[in-house]
């Protein structure tokens, strides 16, 4: 098991400074602020609608905020090319997949735009460490929804990203899938990867986190280290207070 | 720079494995473009001599069969949200243009493979006259054609009306092009000589050149969320 | 943002001088064009649509360019108020162009004895209208309205950027308009009062078109402050810290 190099010693992994983002006159984030080091695994909740996604999309740099910065391991995160895109990965419920090419050719592609070395044994390795080292030459249209995930995970750490967001993962998985996700998610944390989990899944989601922040129409109404969570209790409020809120 | 032209290759031959595989593009445009020579055979009085109007009939054909076609180009990118994952990687905006770019440009010259013949074939043209003329003009022009397609399609691919919208943004704004392409494939056709054609091919160049600039700087406005 | 409540005051009060000098510079034109400026030999009273047609054009002409800079600053800037006047500029580039083409016709059919002849001027001017419909339908259709304003604004540019080559290659094509007879470099060769109405006339859309501008300005701030407002009230009580609460 490869431990991720944690970059700058000084700067956080993720550094995030009163974002704001309006769409139009619509807020969608009401200045949102937190740091976390590397090597931390902080599970976000939030009912729908309360901005979970752009958040998570400013954090990747792909939306601007209205206002605010981000940054990633000490590099602001902006429009264009920077390393800090090559520090960062993403697992969505889309899996960014080509579903007319093979695994091996969206995992090739990926490589490409990466500029990653020494490709075919790079794709290899990855496809074997999800499991799908057989149908490796089979088209992801013939996947099912579990192994489609499987390959996104292979395609999100292709580059060894020290920073993983996911953006309800959970989405669409059997409870095979879910469990194999978990295992992916265990794996993270025991590289040290720095990790931003987004997800409705309470159990799972509080399992794995360091850290826990709850975020309500844009902004984050509560951000505690997990061993100050009761996970009983967590779930009880979160129900009645935090859900029913909305 | 290398870095930039090896990642717009590498999204262009992404876009053309998926186009041999599935032949959805080129299948369907070629189709389309026969059926529009039919058509024009059909609807045409018989006294007309088609070759007087052939330059026109012809990228008429090829407009209308290149705009259809260029929807798909990022349909493939919408299906899983790949074009999130193009963005979220070290990859210049521009390369992604360029690359989607070359690979619809191959599609529609495969295309204009099919429609010029047949053209040749239905009406009886020749366009052996001067072939190095012909190619270029039809390749410049072209080369113009999915500069506009490109970008314009990337920007309908994310509005309501999809497809519908593309030919209504894009007709006005390729008027220069079908004016020049139209008028020089027309004089060629009927045996001028190529230096008649040098002022619609350097037109055509500067267009290009112009577009390939504005258009590679703009994608980026348009792919960002 | 929408900060500052007081910012459209100013706004308001150069609008409203801009309309009385509108509006004196209108009565002007219109008194010199029917009282004043003769009835031209070989064209006769239809000629004097001239003095509504050649304004027109220059003011639909002028939007488009304003249209296109204040995208350019969008993009670069993101600021709303450069697309506030884009869009402002836009809605009046449609209405003047639609005076253009209309007031085209009646005139073309006495000086060419058609309703529409493929003049480059003219061509140009139908295609400048096809463009800023498809500025419209682009940025009512898009998917969100940041994106429309985006979309739109790359339009105006690469509208702006082809326009010149339209001319060029509509002229290129053909080209039987009545050549300019008014700003000749050897100077006028038309009458003076016939010159001197049509300046009249230039100054007068001008001034309009810049009076409308501000007021349709105006409006599209005012549109976007009532939108944030009610989305402020709706938005009343704010989500409070519930820290600490799962212990």
């Amino acid at each position: 098991m490869t431990t991720v190099d944690a970059g700058s010693a000084t700067a956080p992994a993720v550094e995030a400074r009163q974002v704001e983002k309006r769409y139009g006159p619509v807020p969608a984030l009401r200045g949102v602020s937190f740091s976390l080091a590397a090597g931390e695994f902080l599970t976000l909740f939030g009912p729908n609608g309360a901005g979970k996604t752009t958040l998570l999309r400013i954090l990747c740099g792909a939306v601007r905020p209205t206002r605010g910065s981000v940054h990633v391991e000490g590099e602001p995160v902006a429009d264009g090319e920077g390393g800090w895109r090559r520090r960062i990965g993403l697992l969505s419920h889309q899996t960014f997949l080509y579903p007319g090419l093979s695994a091996a050719e969206n995992l090739e592609f990926y490589a490409k735009l990466y500029d990653l070395p020494d490709r075919r044994a790079l794709v290899e390795r990855a496809l074997e460490g999800v499991g799908l080292a057989e149908r490796r030459g089979d088209l992801v249209r013939t996947f099912s929804r579990g192994m489609q995930q499987r390959l996104a995970v292979a395609r999100t750490l292709l580059h060894d990203p020290a920073v993983v967001f996911l953006d309800e993962p959970y989405t669409g998985l059997d409870p095979h899938a879910a469990a194999m996700l978990n295992r992916t998610l265990a794996r993270l944390r025991d590289e040290r990867r720095t990790v931003v989990l987004v997800t409705h899944n309470l159990s799972q989601g509080l399992e794995m986190a360091d850290r826990v922040a709850v975020q309500v129409r844009g902004r984050w109404i509560s951000d505690e280290p997990r061993g100050s969570v009761d996970a009983a209790a967590f779930e009880r409020v979160y129900t009645d207070r935090v859900a029913a809120a909305v | 720079m290398a870095r930039f032209l090896a990642h717009a290759a590498a999204v262009a031959a992404k876009d053309l494995r998926l186009e041999m595989r599935s032949r959805e593009r080129i299948v369907s445009m070629g189709v389309f473009a026969v059926l529009v020579a039919v058509v024009f055979s059909f609807a045409l009085d018989p006294t007309i001599r088609a070759r007087g109007i052939a330059g026109a009939m012809i990228w008429v054909t090829v407009l209308f069969a290149g705009t259809l076609g260029l929807g798909r180009s990022f349909a493939l990118e919408a299906e899983q949200d790949a074009l999130q994952g193009l963005l979220l990687s070290p990859v210049d905006r521009g390369a992604l243009f360029l690359g989607k770019f070359a690979a619809n440009l191959v599609i529609v010259l495969g295309v204009e493979l099919v429609v010029f013949p047949v053209y040749a074939l239905f009406f009886g043209l020749d366009f052996r006259g001067s072939p190095a003329a012909l190619a270029g003009v039809v390749g410049l022009a072209t080369v113009g054609f999915m500069l506009l397609g490109t970008l314009f399609a990337a920007m309908s691919a994310h509005t309501r009306l999809g497809d519908t919208l593309l030919p209504i943004l894009l007709l006005p704004l390729l008027l220069p092009v079908v004016i020049f392409a139209a008028s020089a494939t027309q004089r060629l056709l009927v045996g001028r000589p190529p230096s008649e054609v040098m002022s619609a091919v350097k037109v055509l160049a500067a267009f290009d050149l112009l577009y390939l600039l504005v258009c590679t700087w703009a994608f980026g406005h348009v792919v960002e969320e | 943002m929408d900060t500052e409540p007081q910012s459209l005051r100013g706004t308001r009060t150069a609008a409203a001088v801009l309309a009385l000098l509108a509006a004196a510079g209108v009565l002007a034109a219109l008194y010199m064009v029917f009282f004043y400026a003769p009835t031209e030999t070989s064209m006769g009273i239809v000629q004097r649509i001239f003095y509504v047609h050649v304004p027109s054009a220059w003011v639909a002409f002028m939007a488009f360019g304003i249209v296109a800079l204040c995208s350019l600053g969008y993009l670069w800037l993101r600021d709303e108020r450069l697309d506030a006047i884009a869009v402002s500029a836009a809605e009046l580039g449609t209405v003047f162009t639609t005076i253009v083409l209309l007031t085209g016709p009646l005139w073309g059919r006495i000086a060419w004895g058609a309703w529409w002849v493929w003049e480059p001027r003219l061509t140009l001017t139908l295609l400048l209208w096809f463009i800023y419909v498809g500025y419209f339908m682009l940025r009512g259709a898009a998917e969100s309205a940041e994106r429309g304003k985006r979309f739109a604004a790359v339009l105006g540019i690469v509208g702006a950027v082809d326009i010149p080559l339209i001319h060029l290659s509509v002229q290129w094509f053909r080209s039987q308009h009545p050549k300019p007879v008014i700003l000749r470099p050897e100077g006028p060769t038309a009458d003076p009062e016939i010159v001197q109405t049509l300046l009249v006339s230039l100054l007068a859309f001008t001034l309009l078109f810049f009076a409308l501008l501000l007021y349709r300005y105006g409006l599209e701030r005012l549109r976007a402050r009532v939108e944030a407002a009610r989305l402020r009230a709706a938005d009343a009580r704010p989500a409070a810290p519930i820290e600490g609460a799962f212990r």
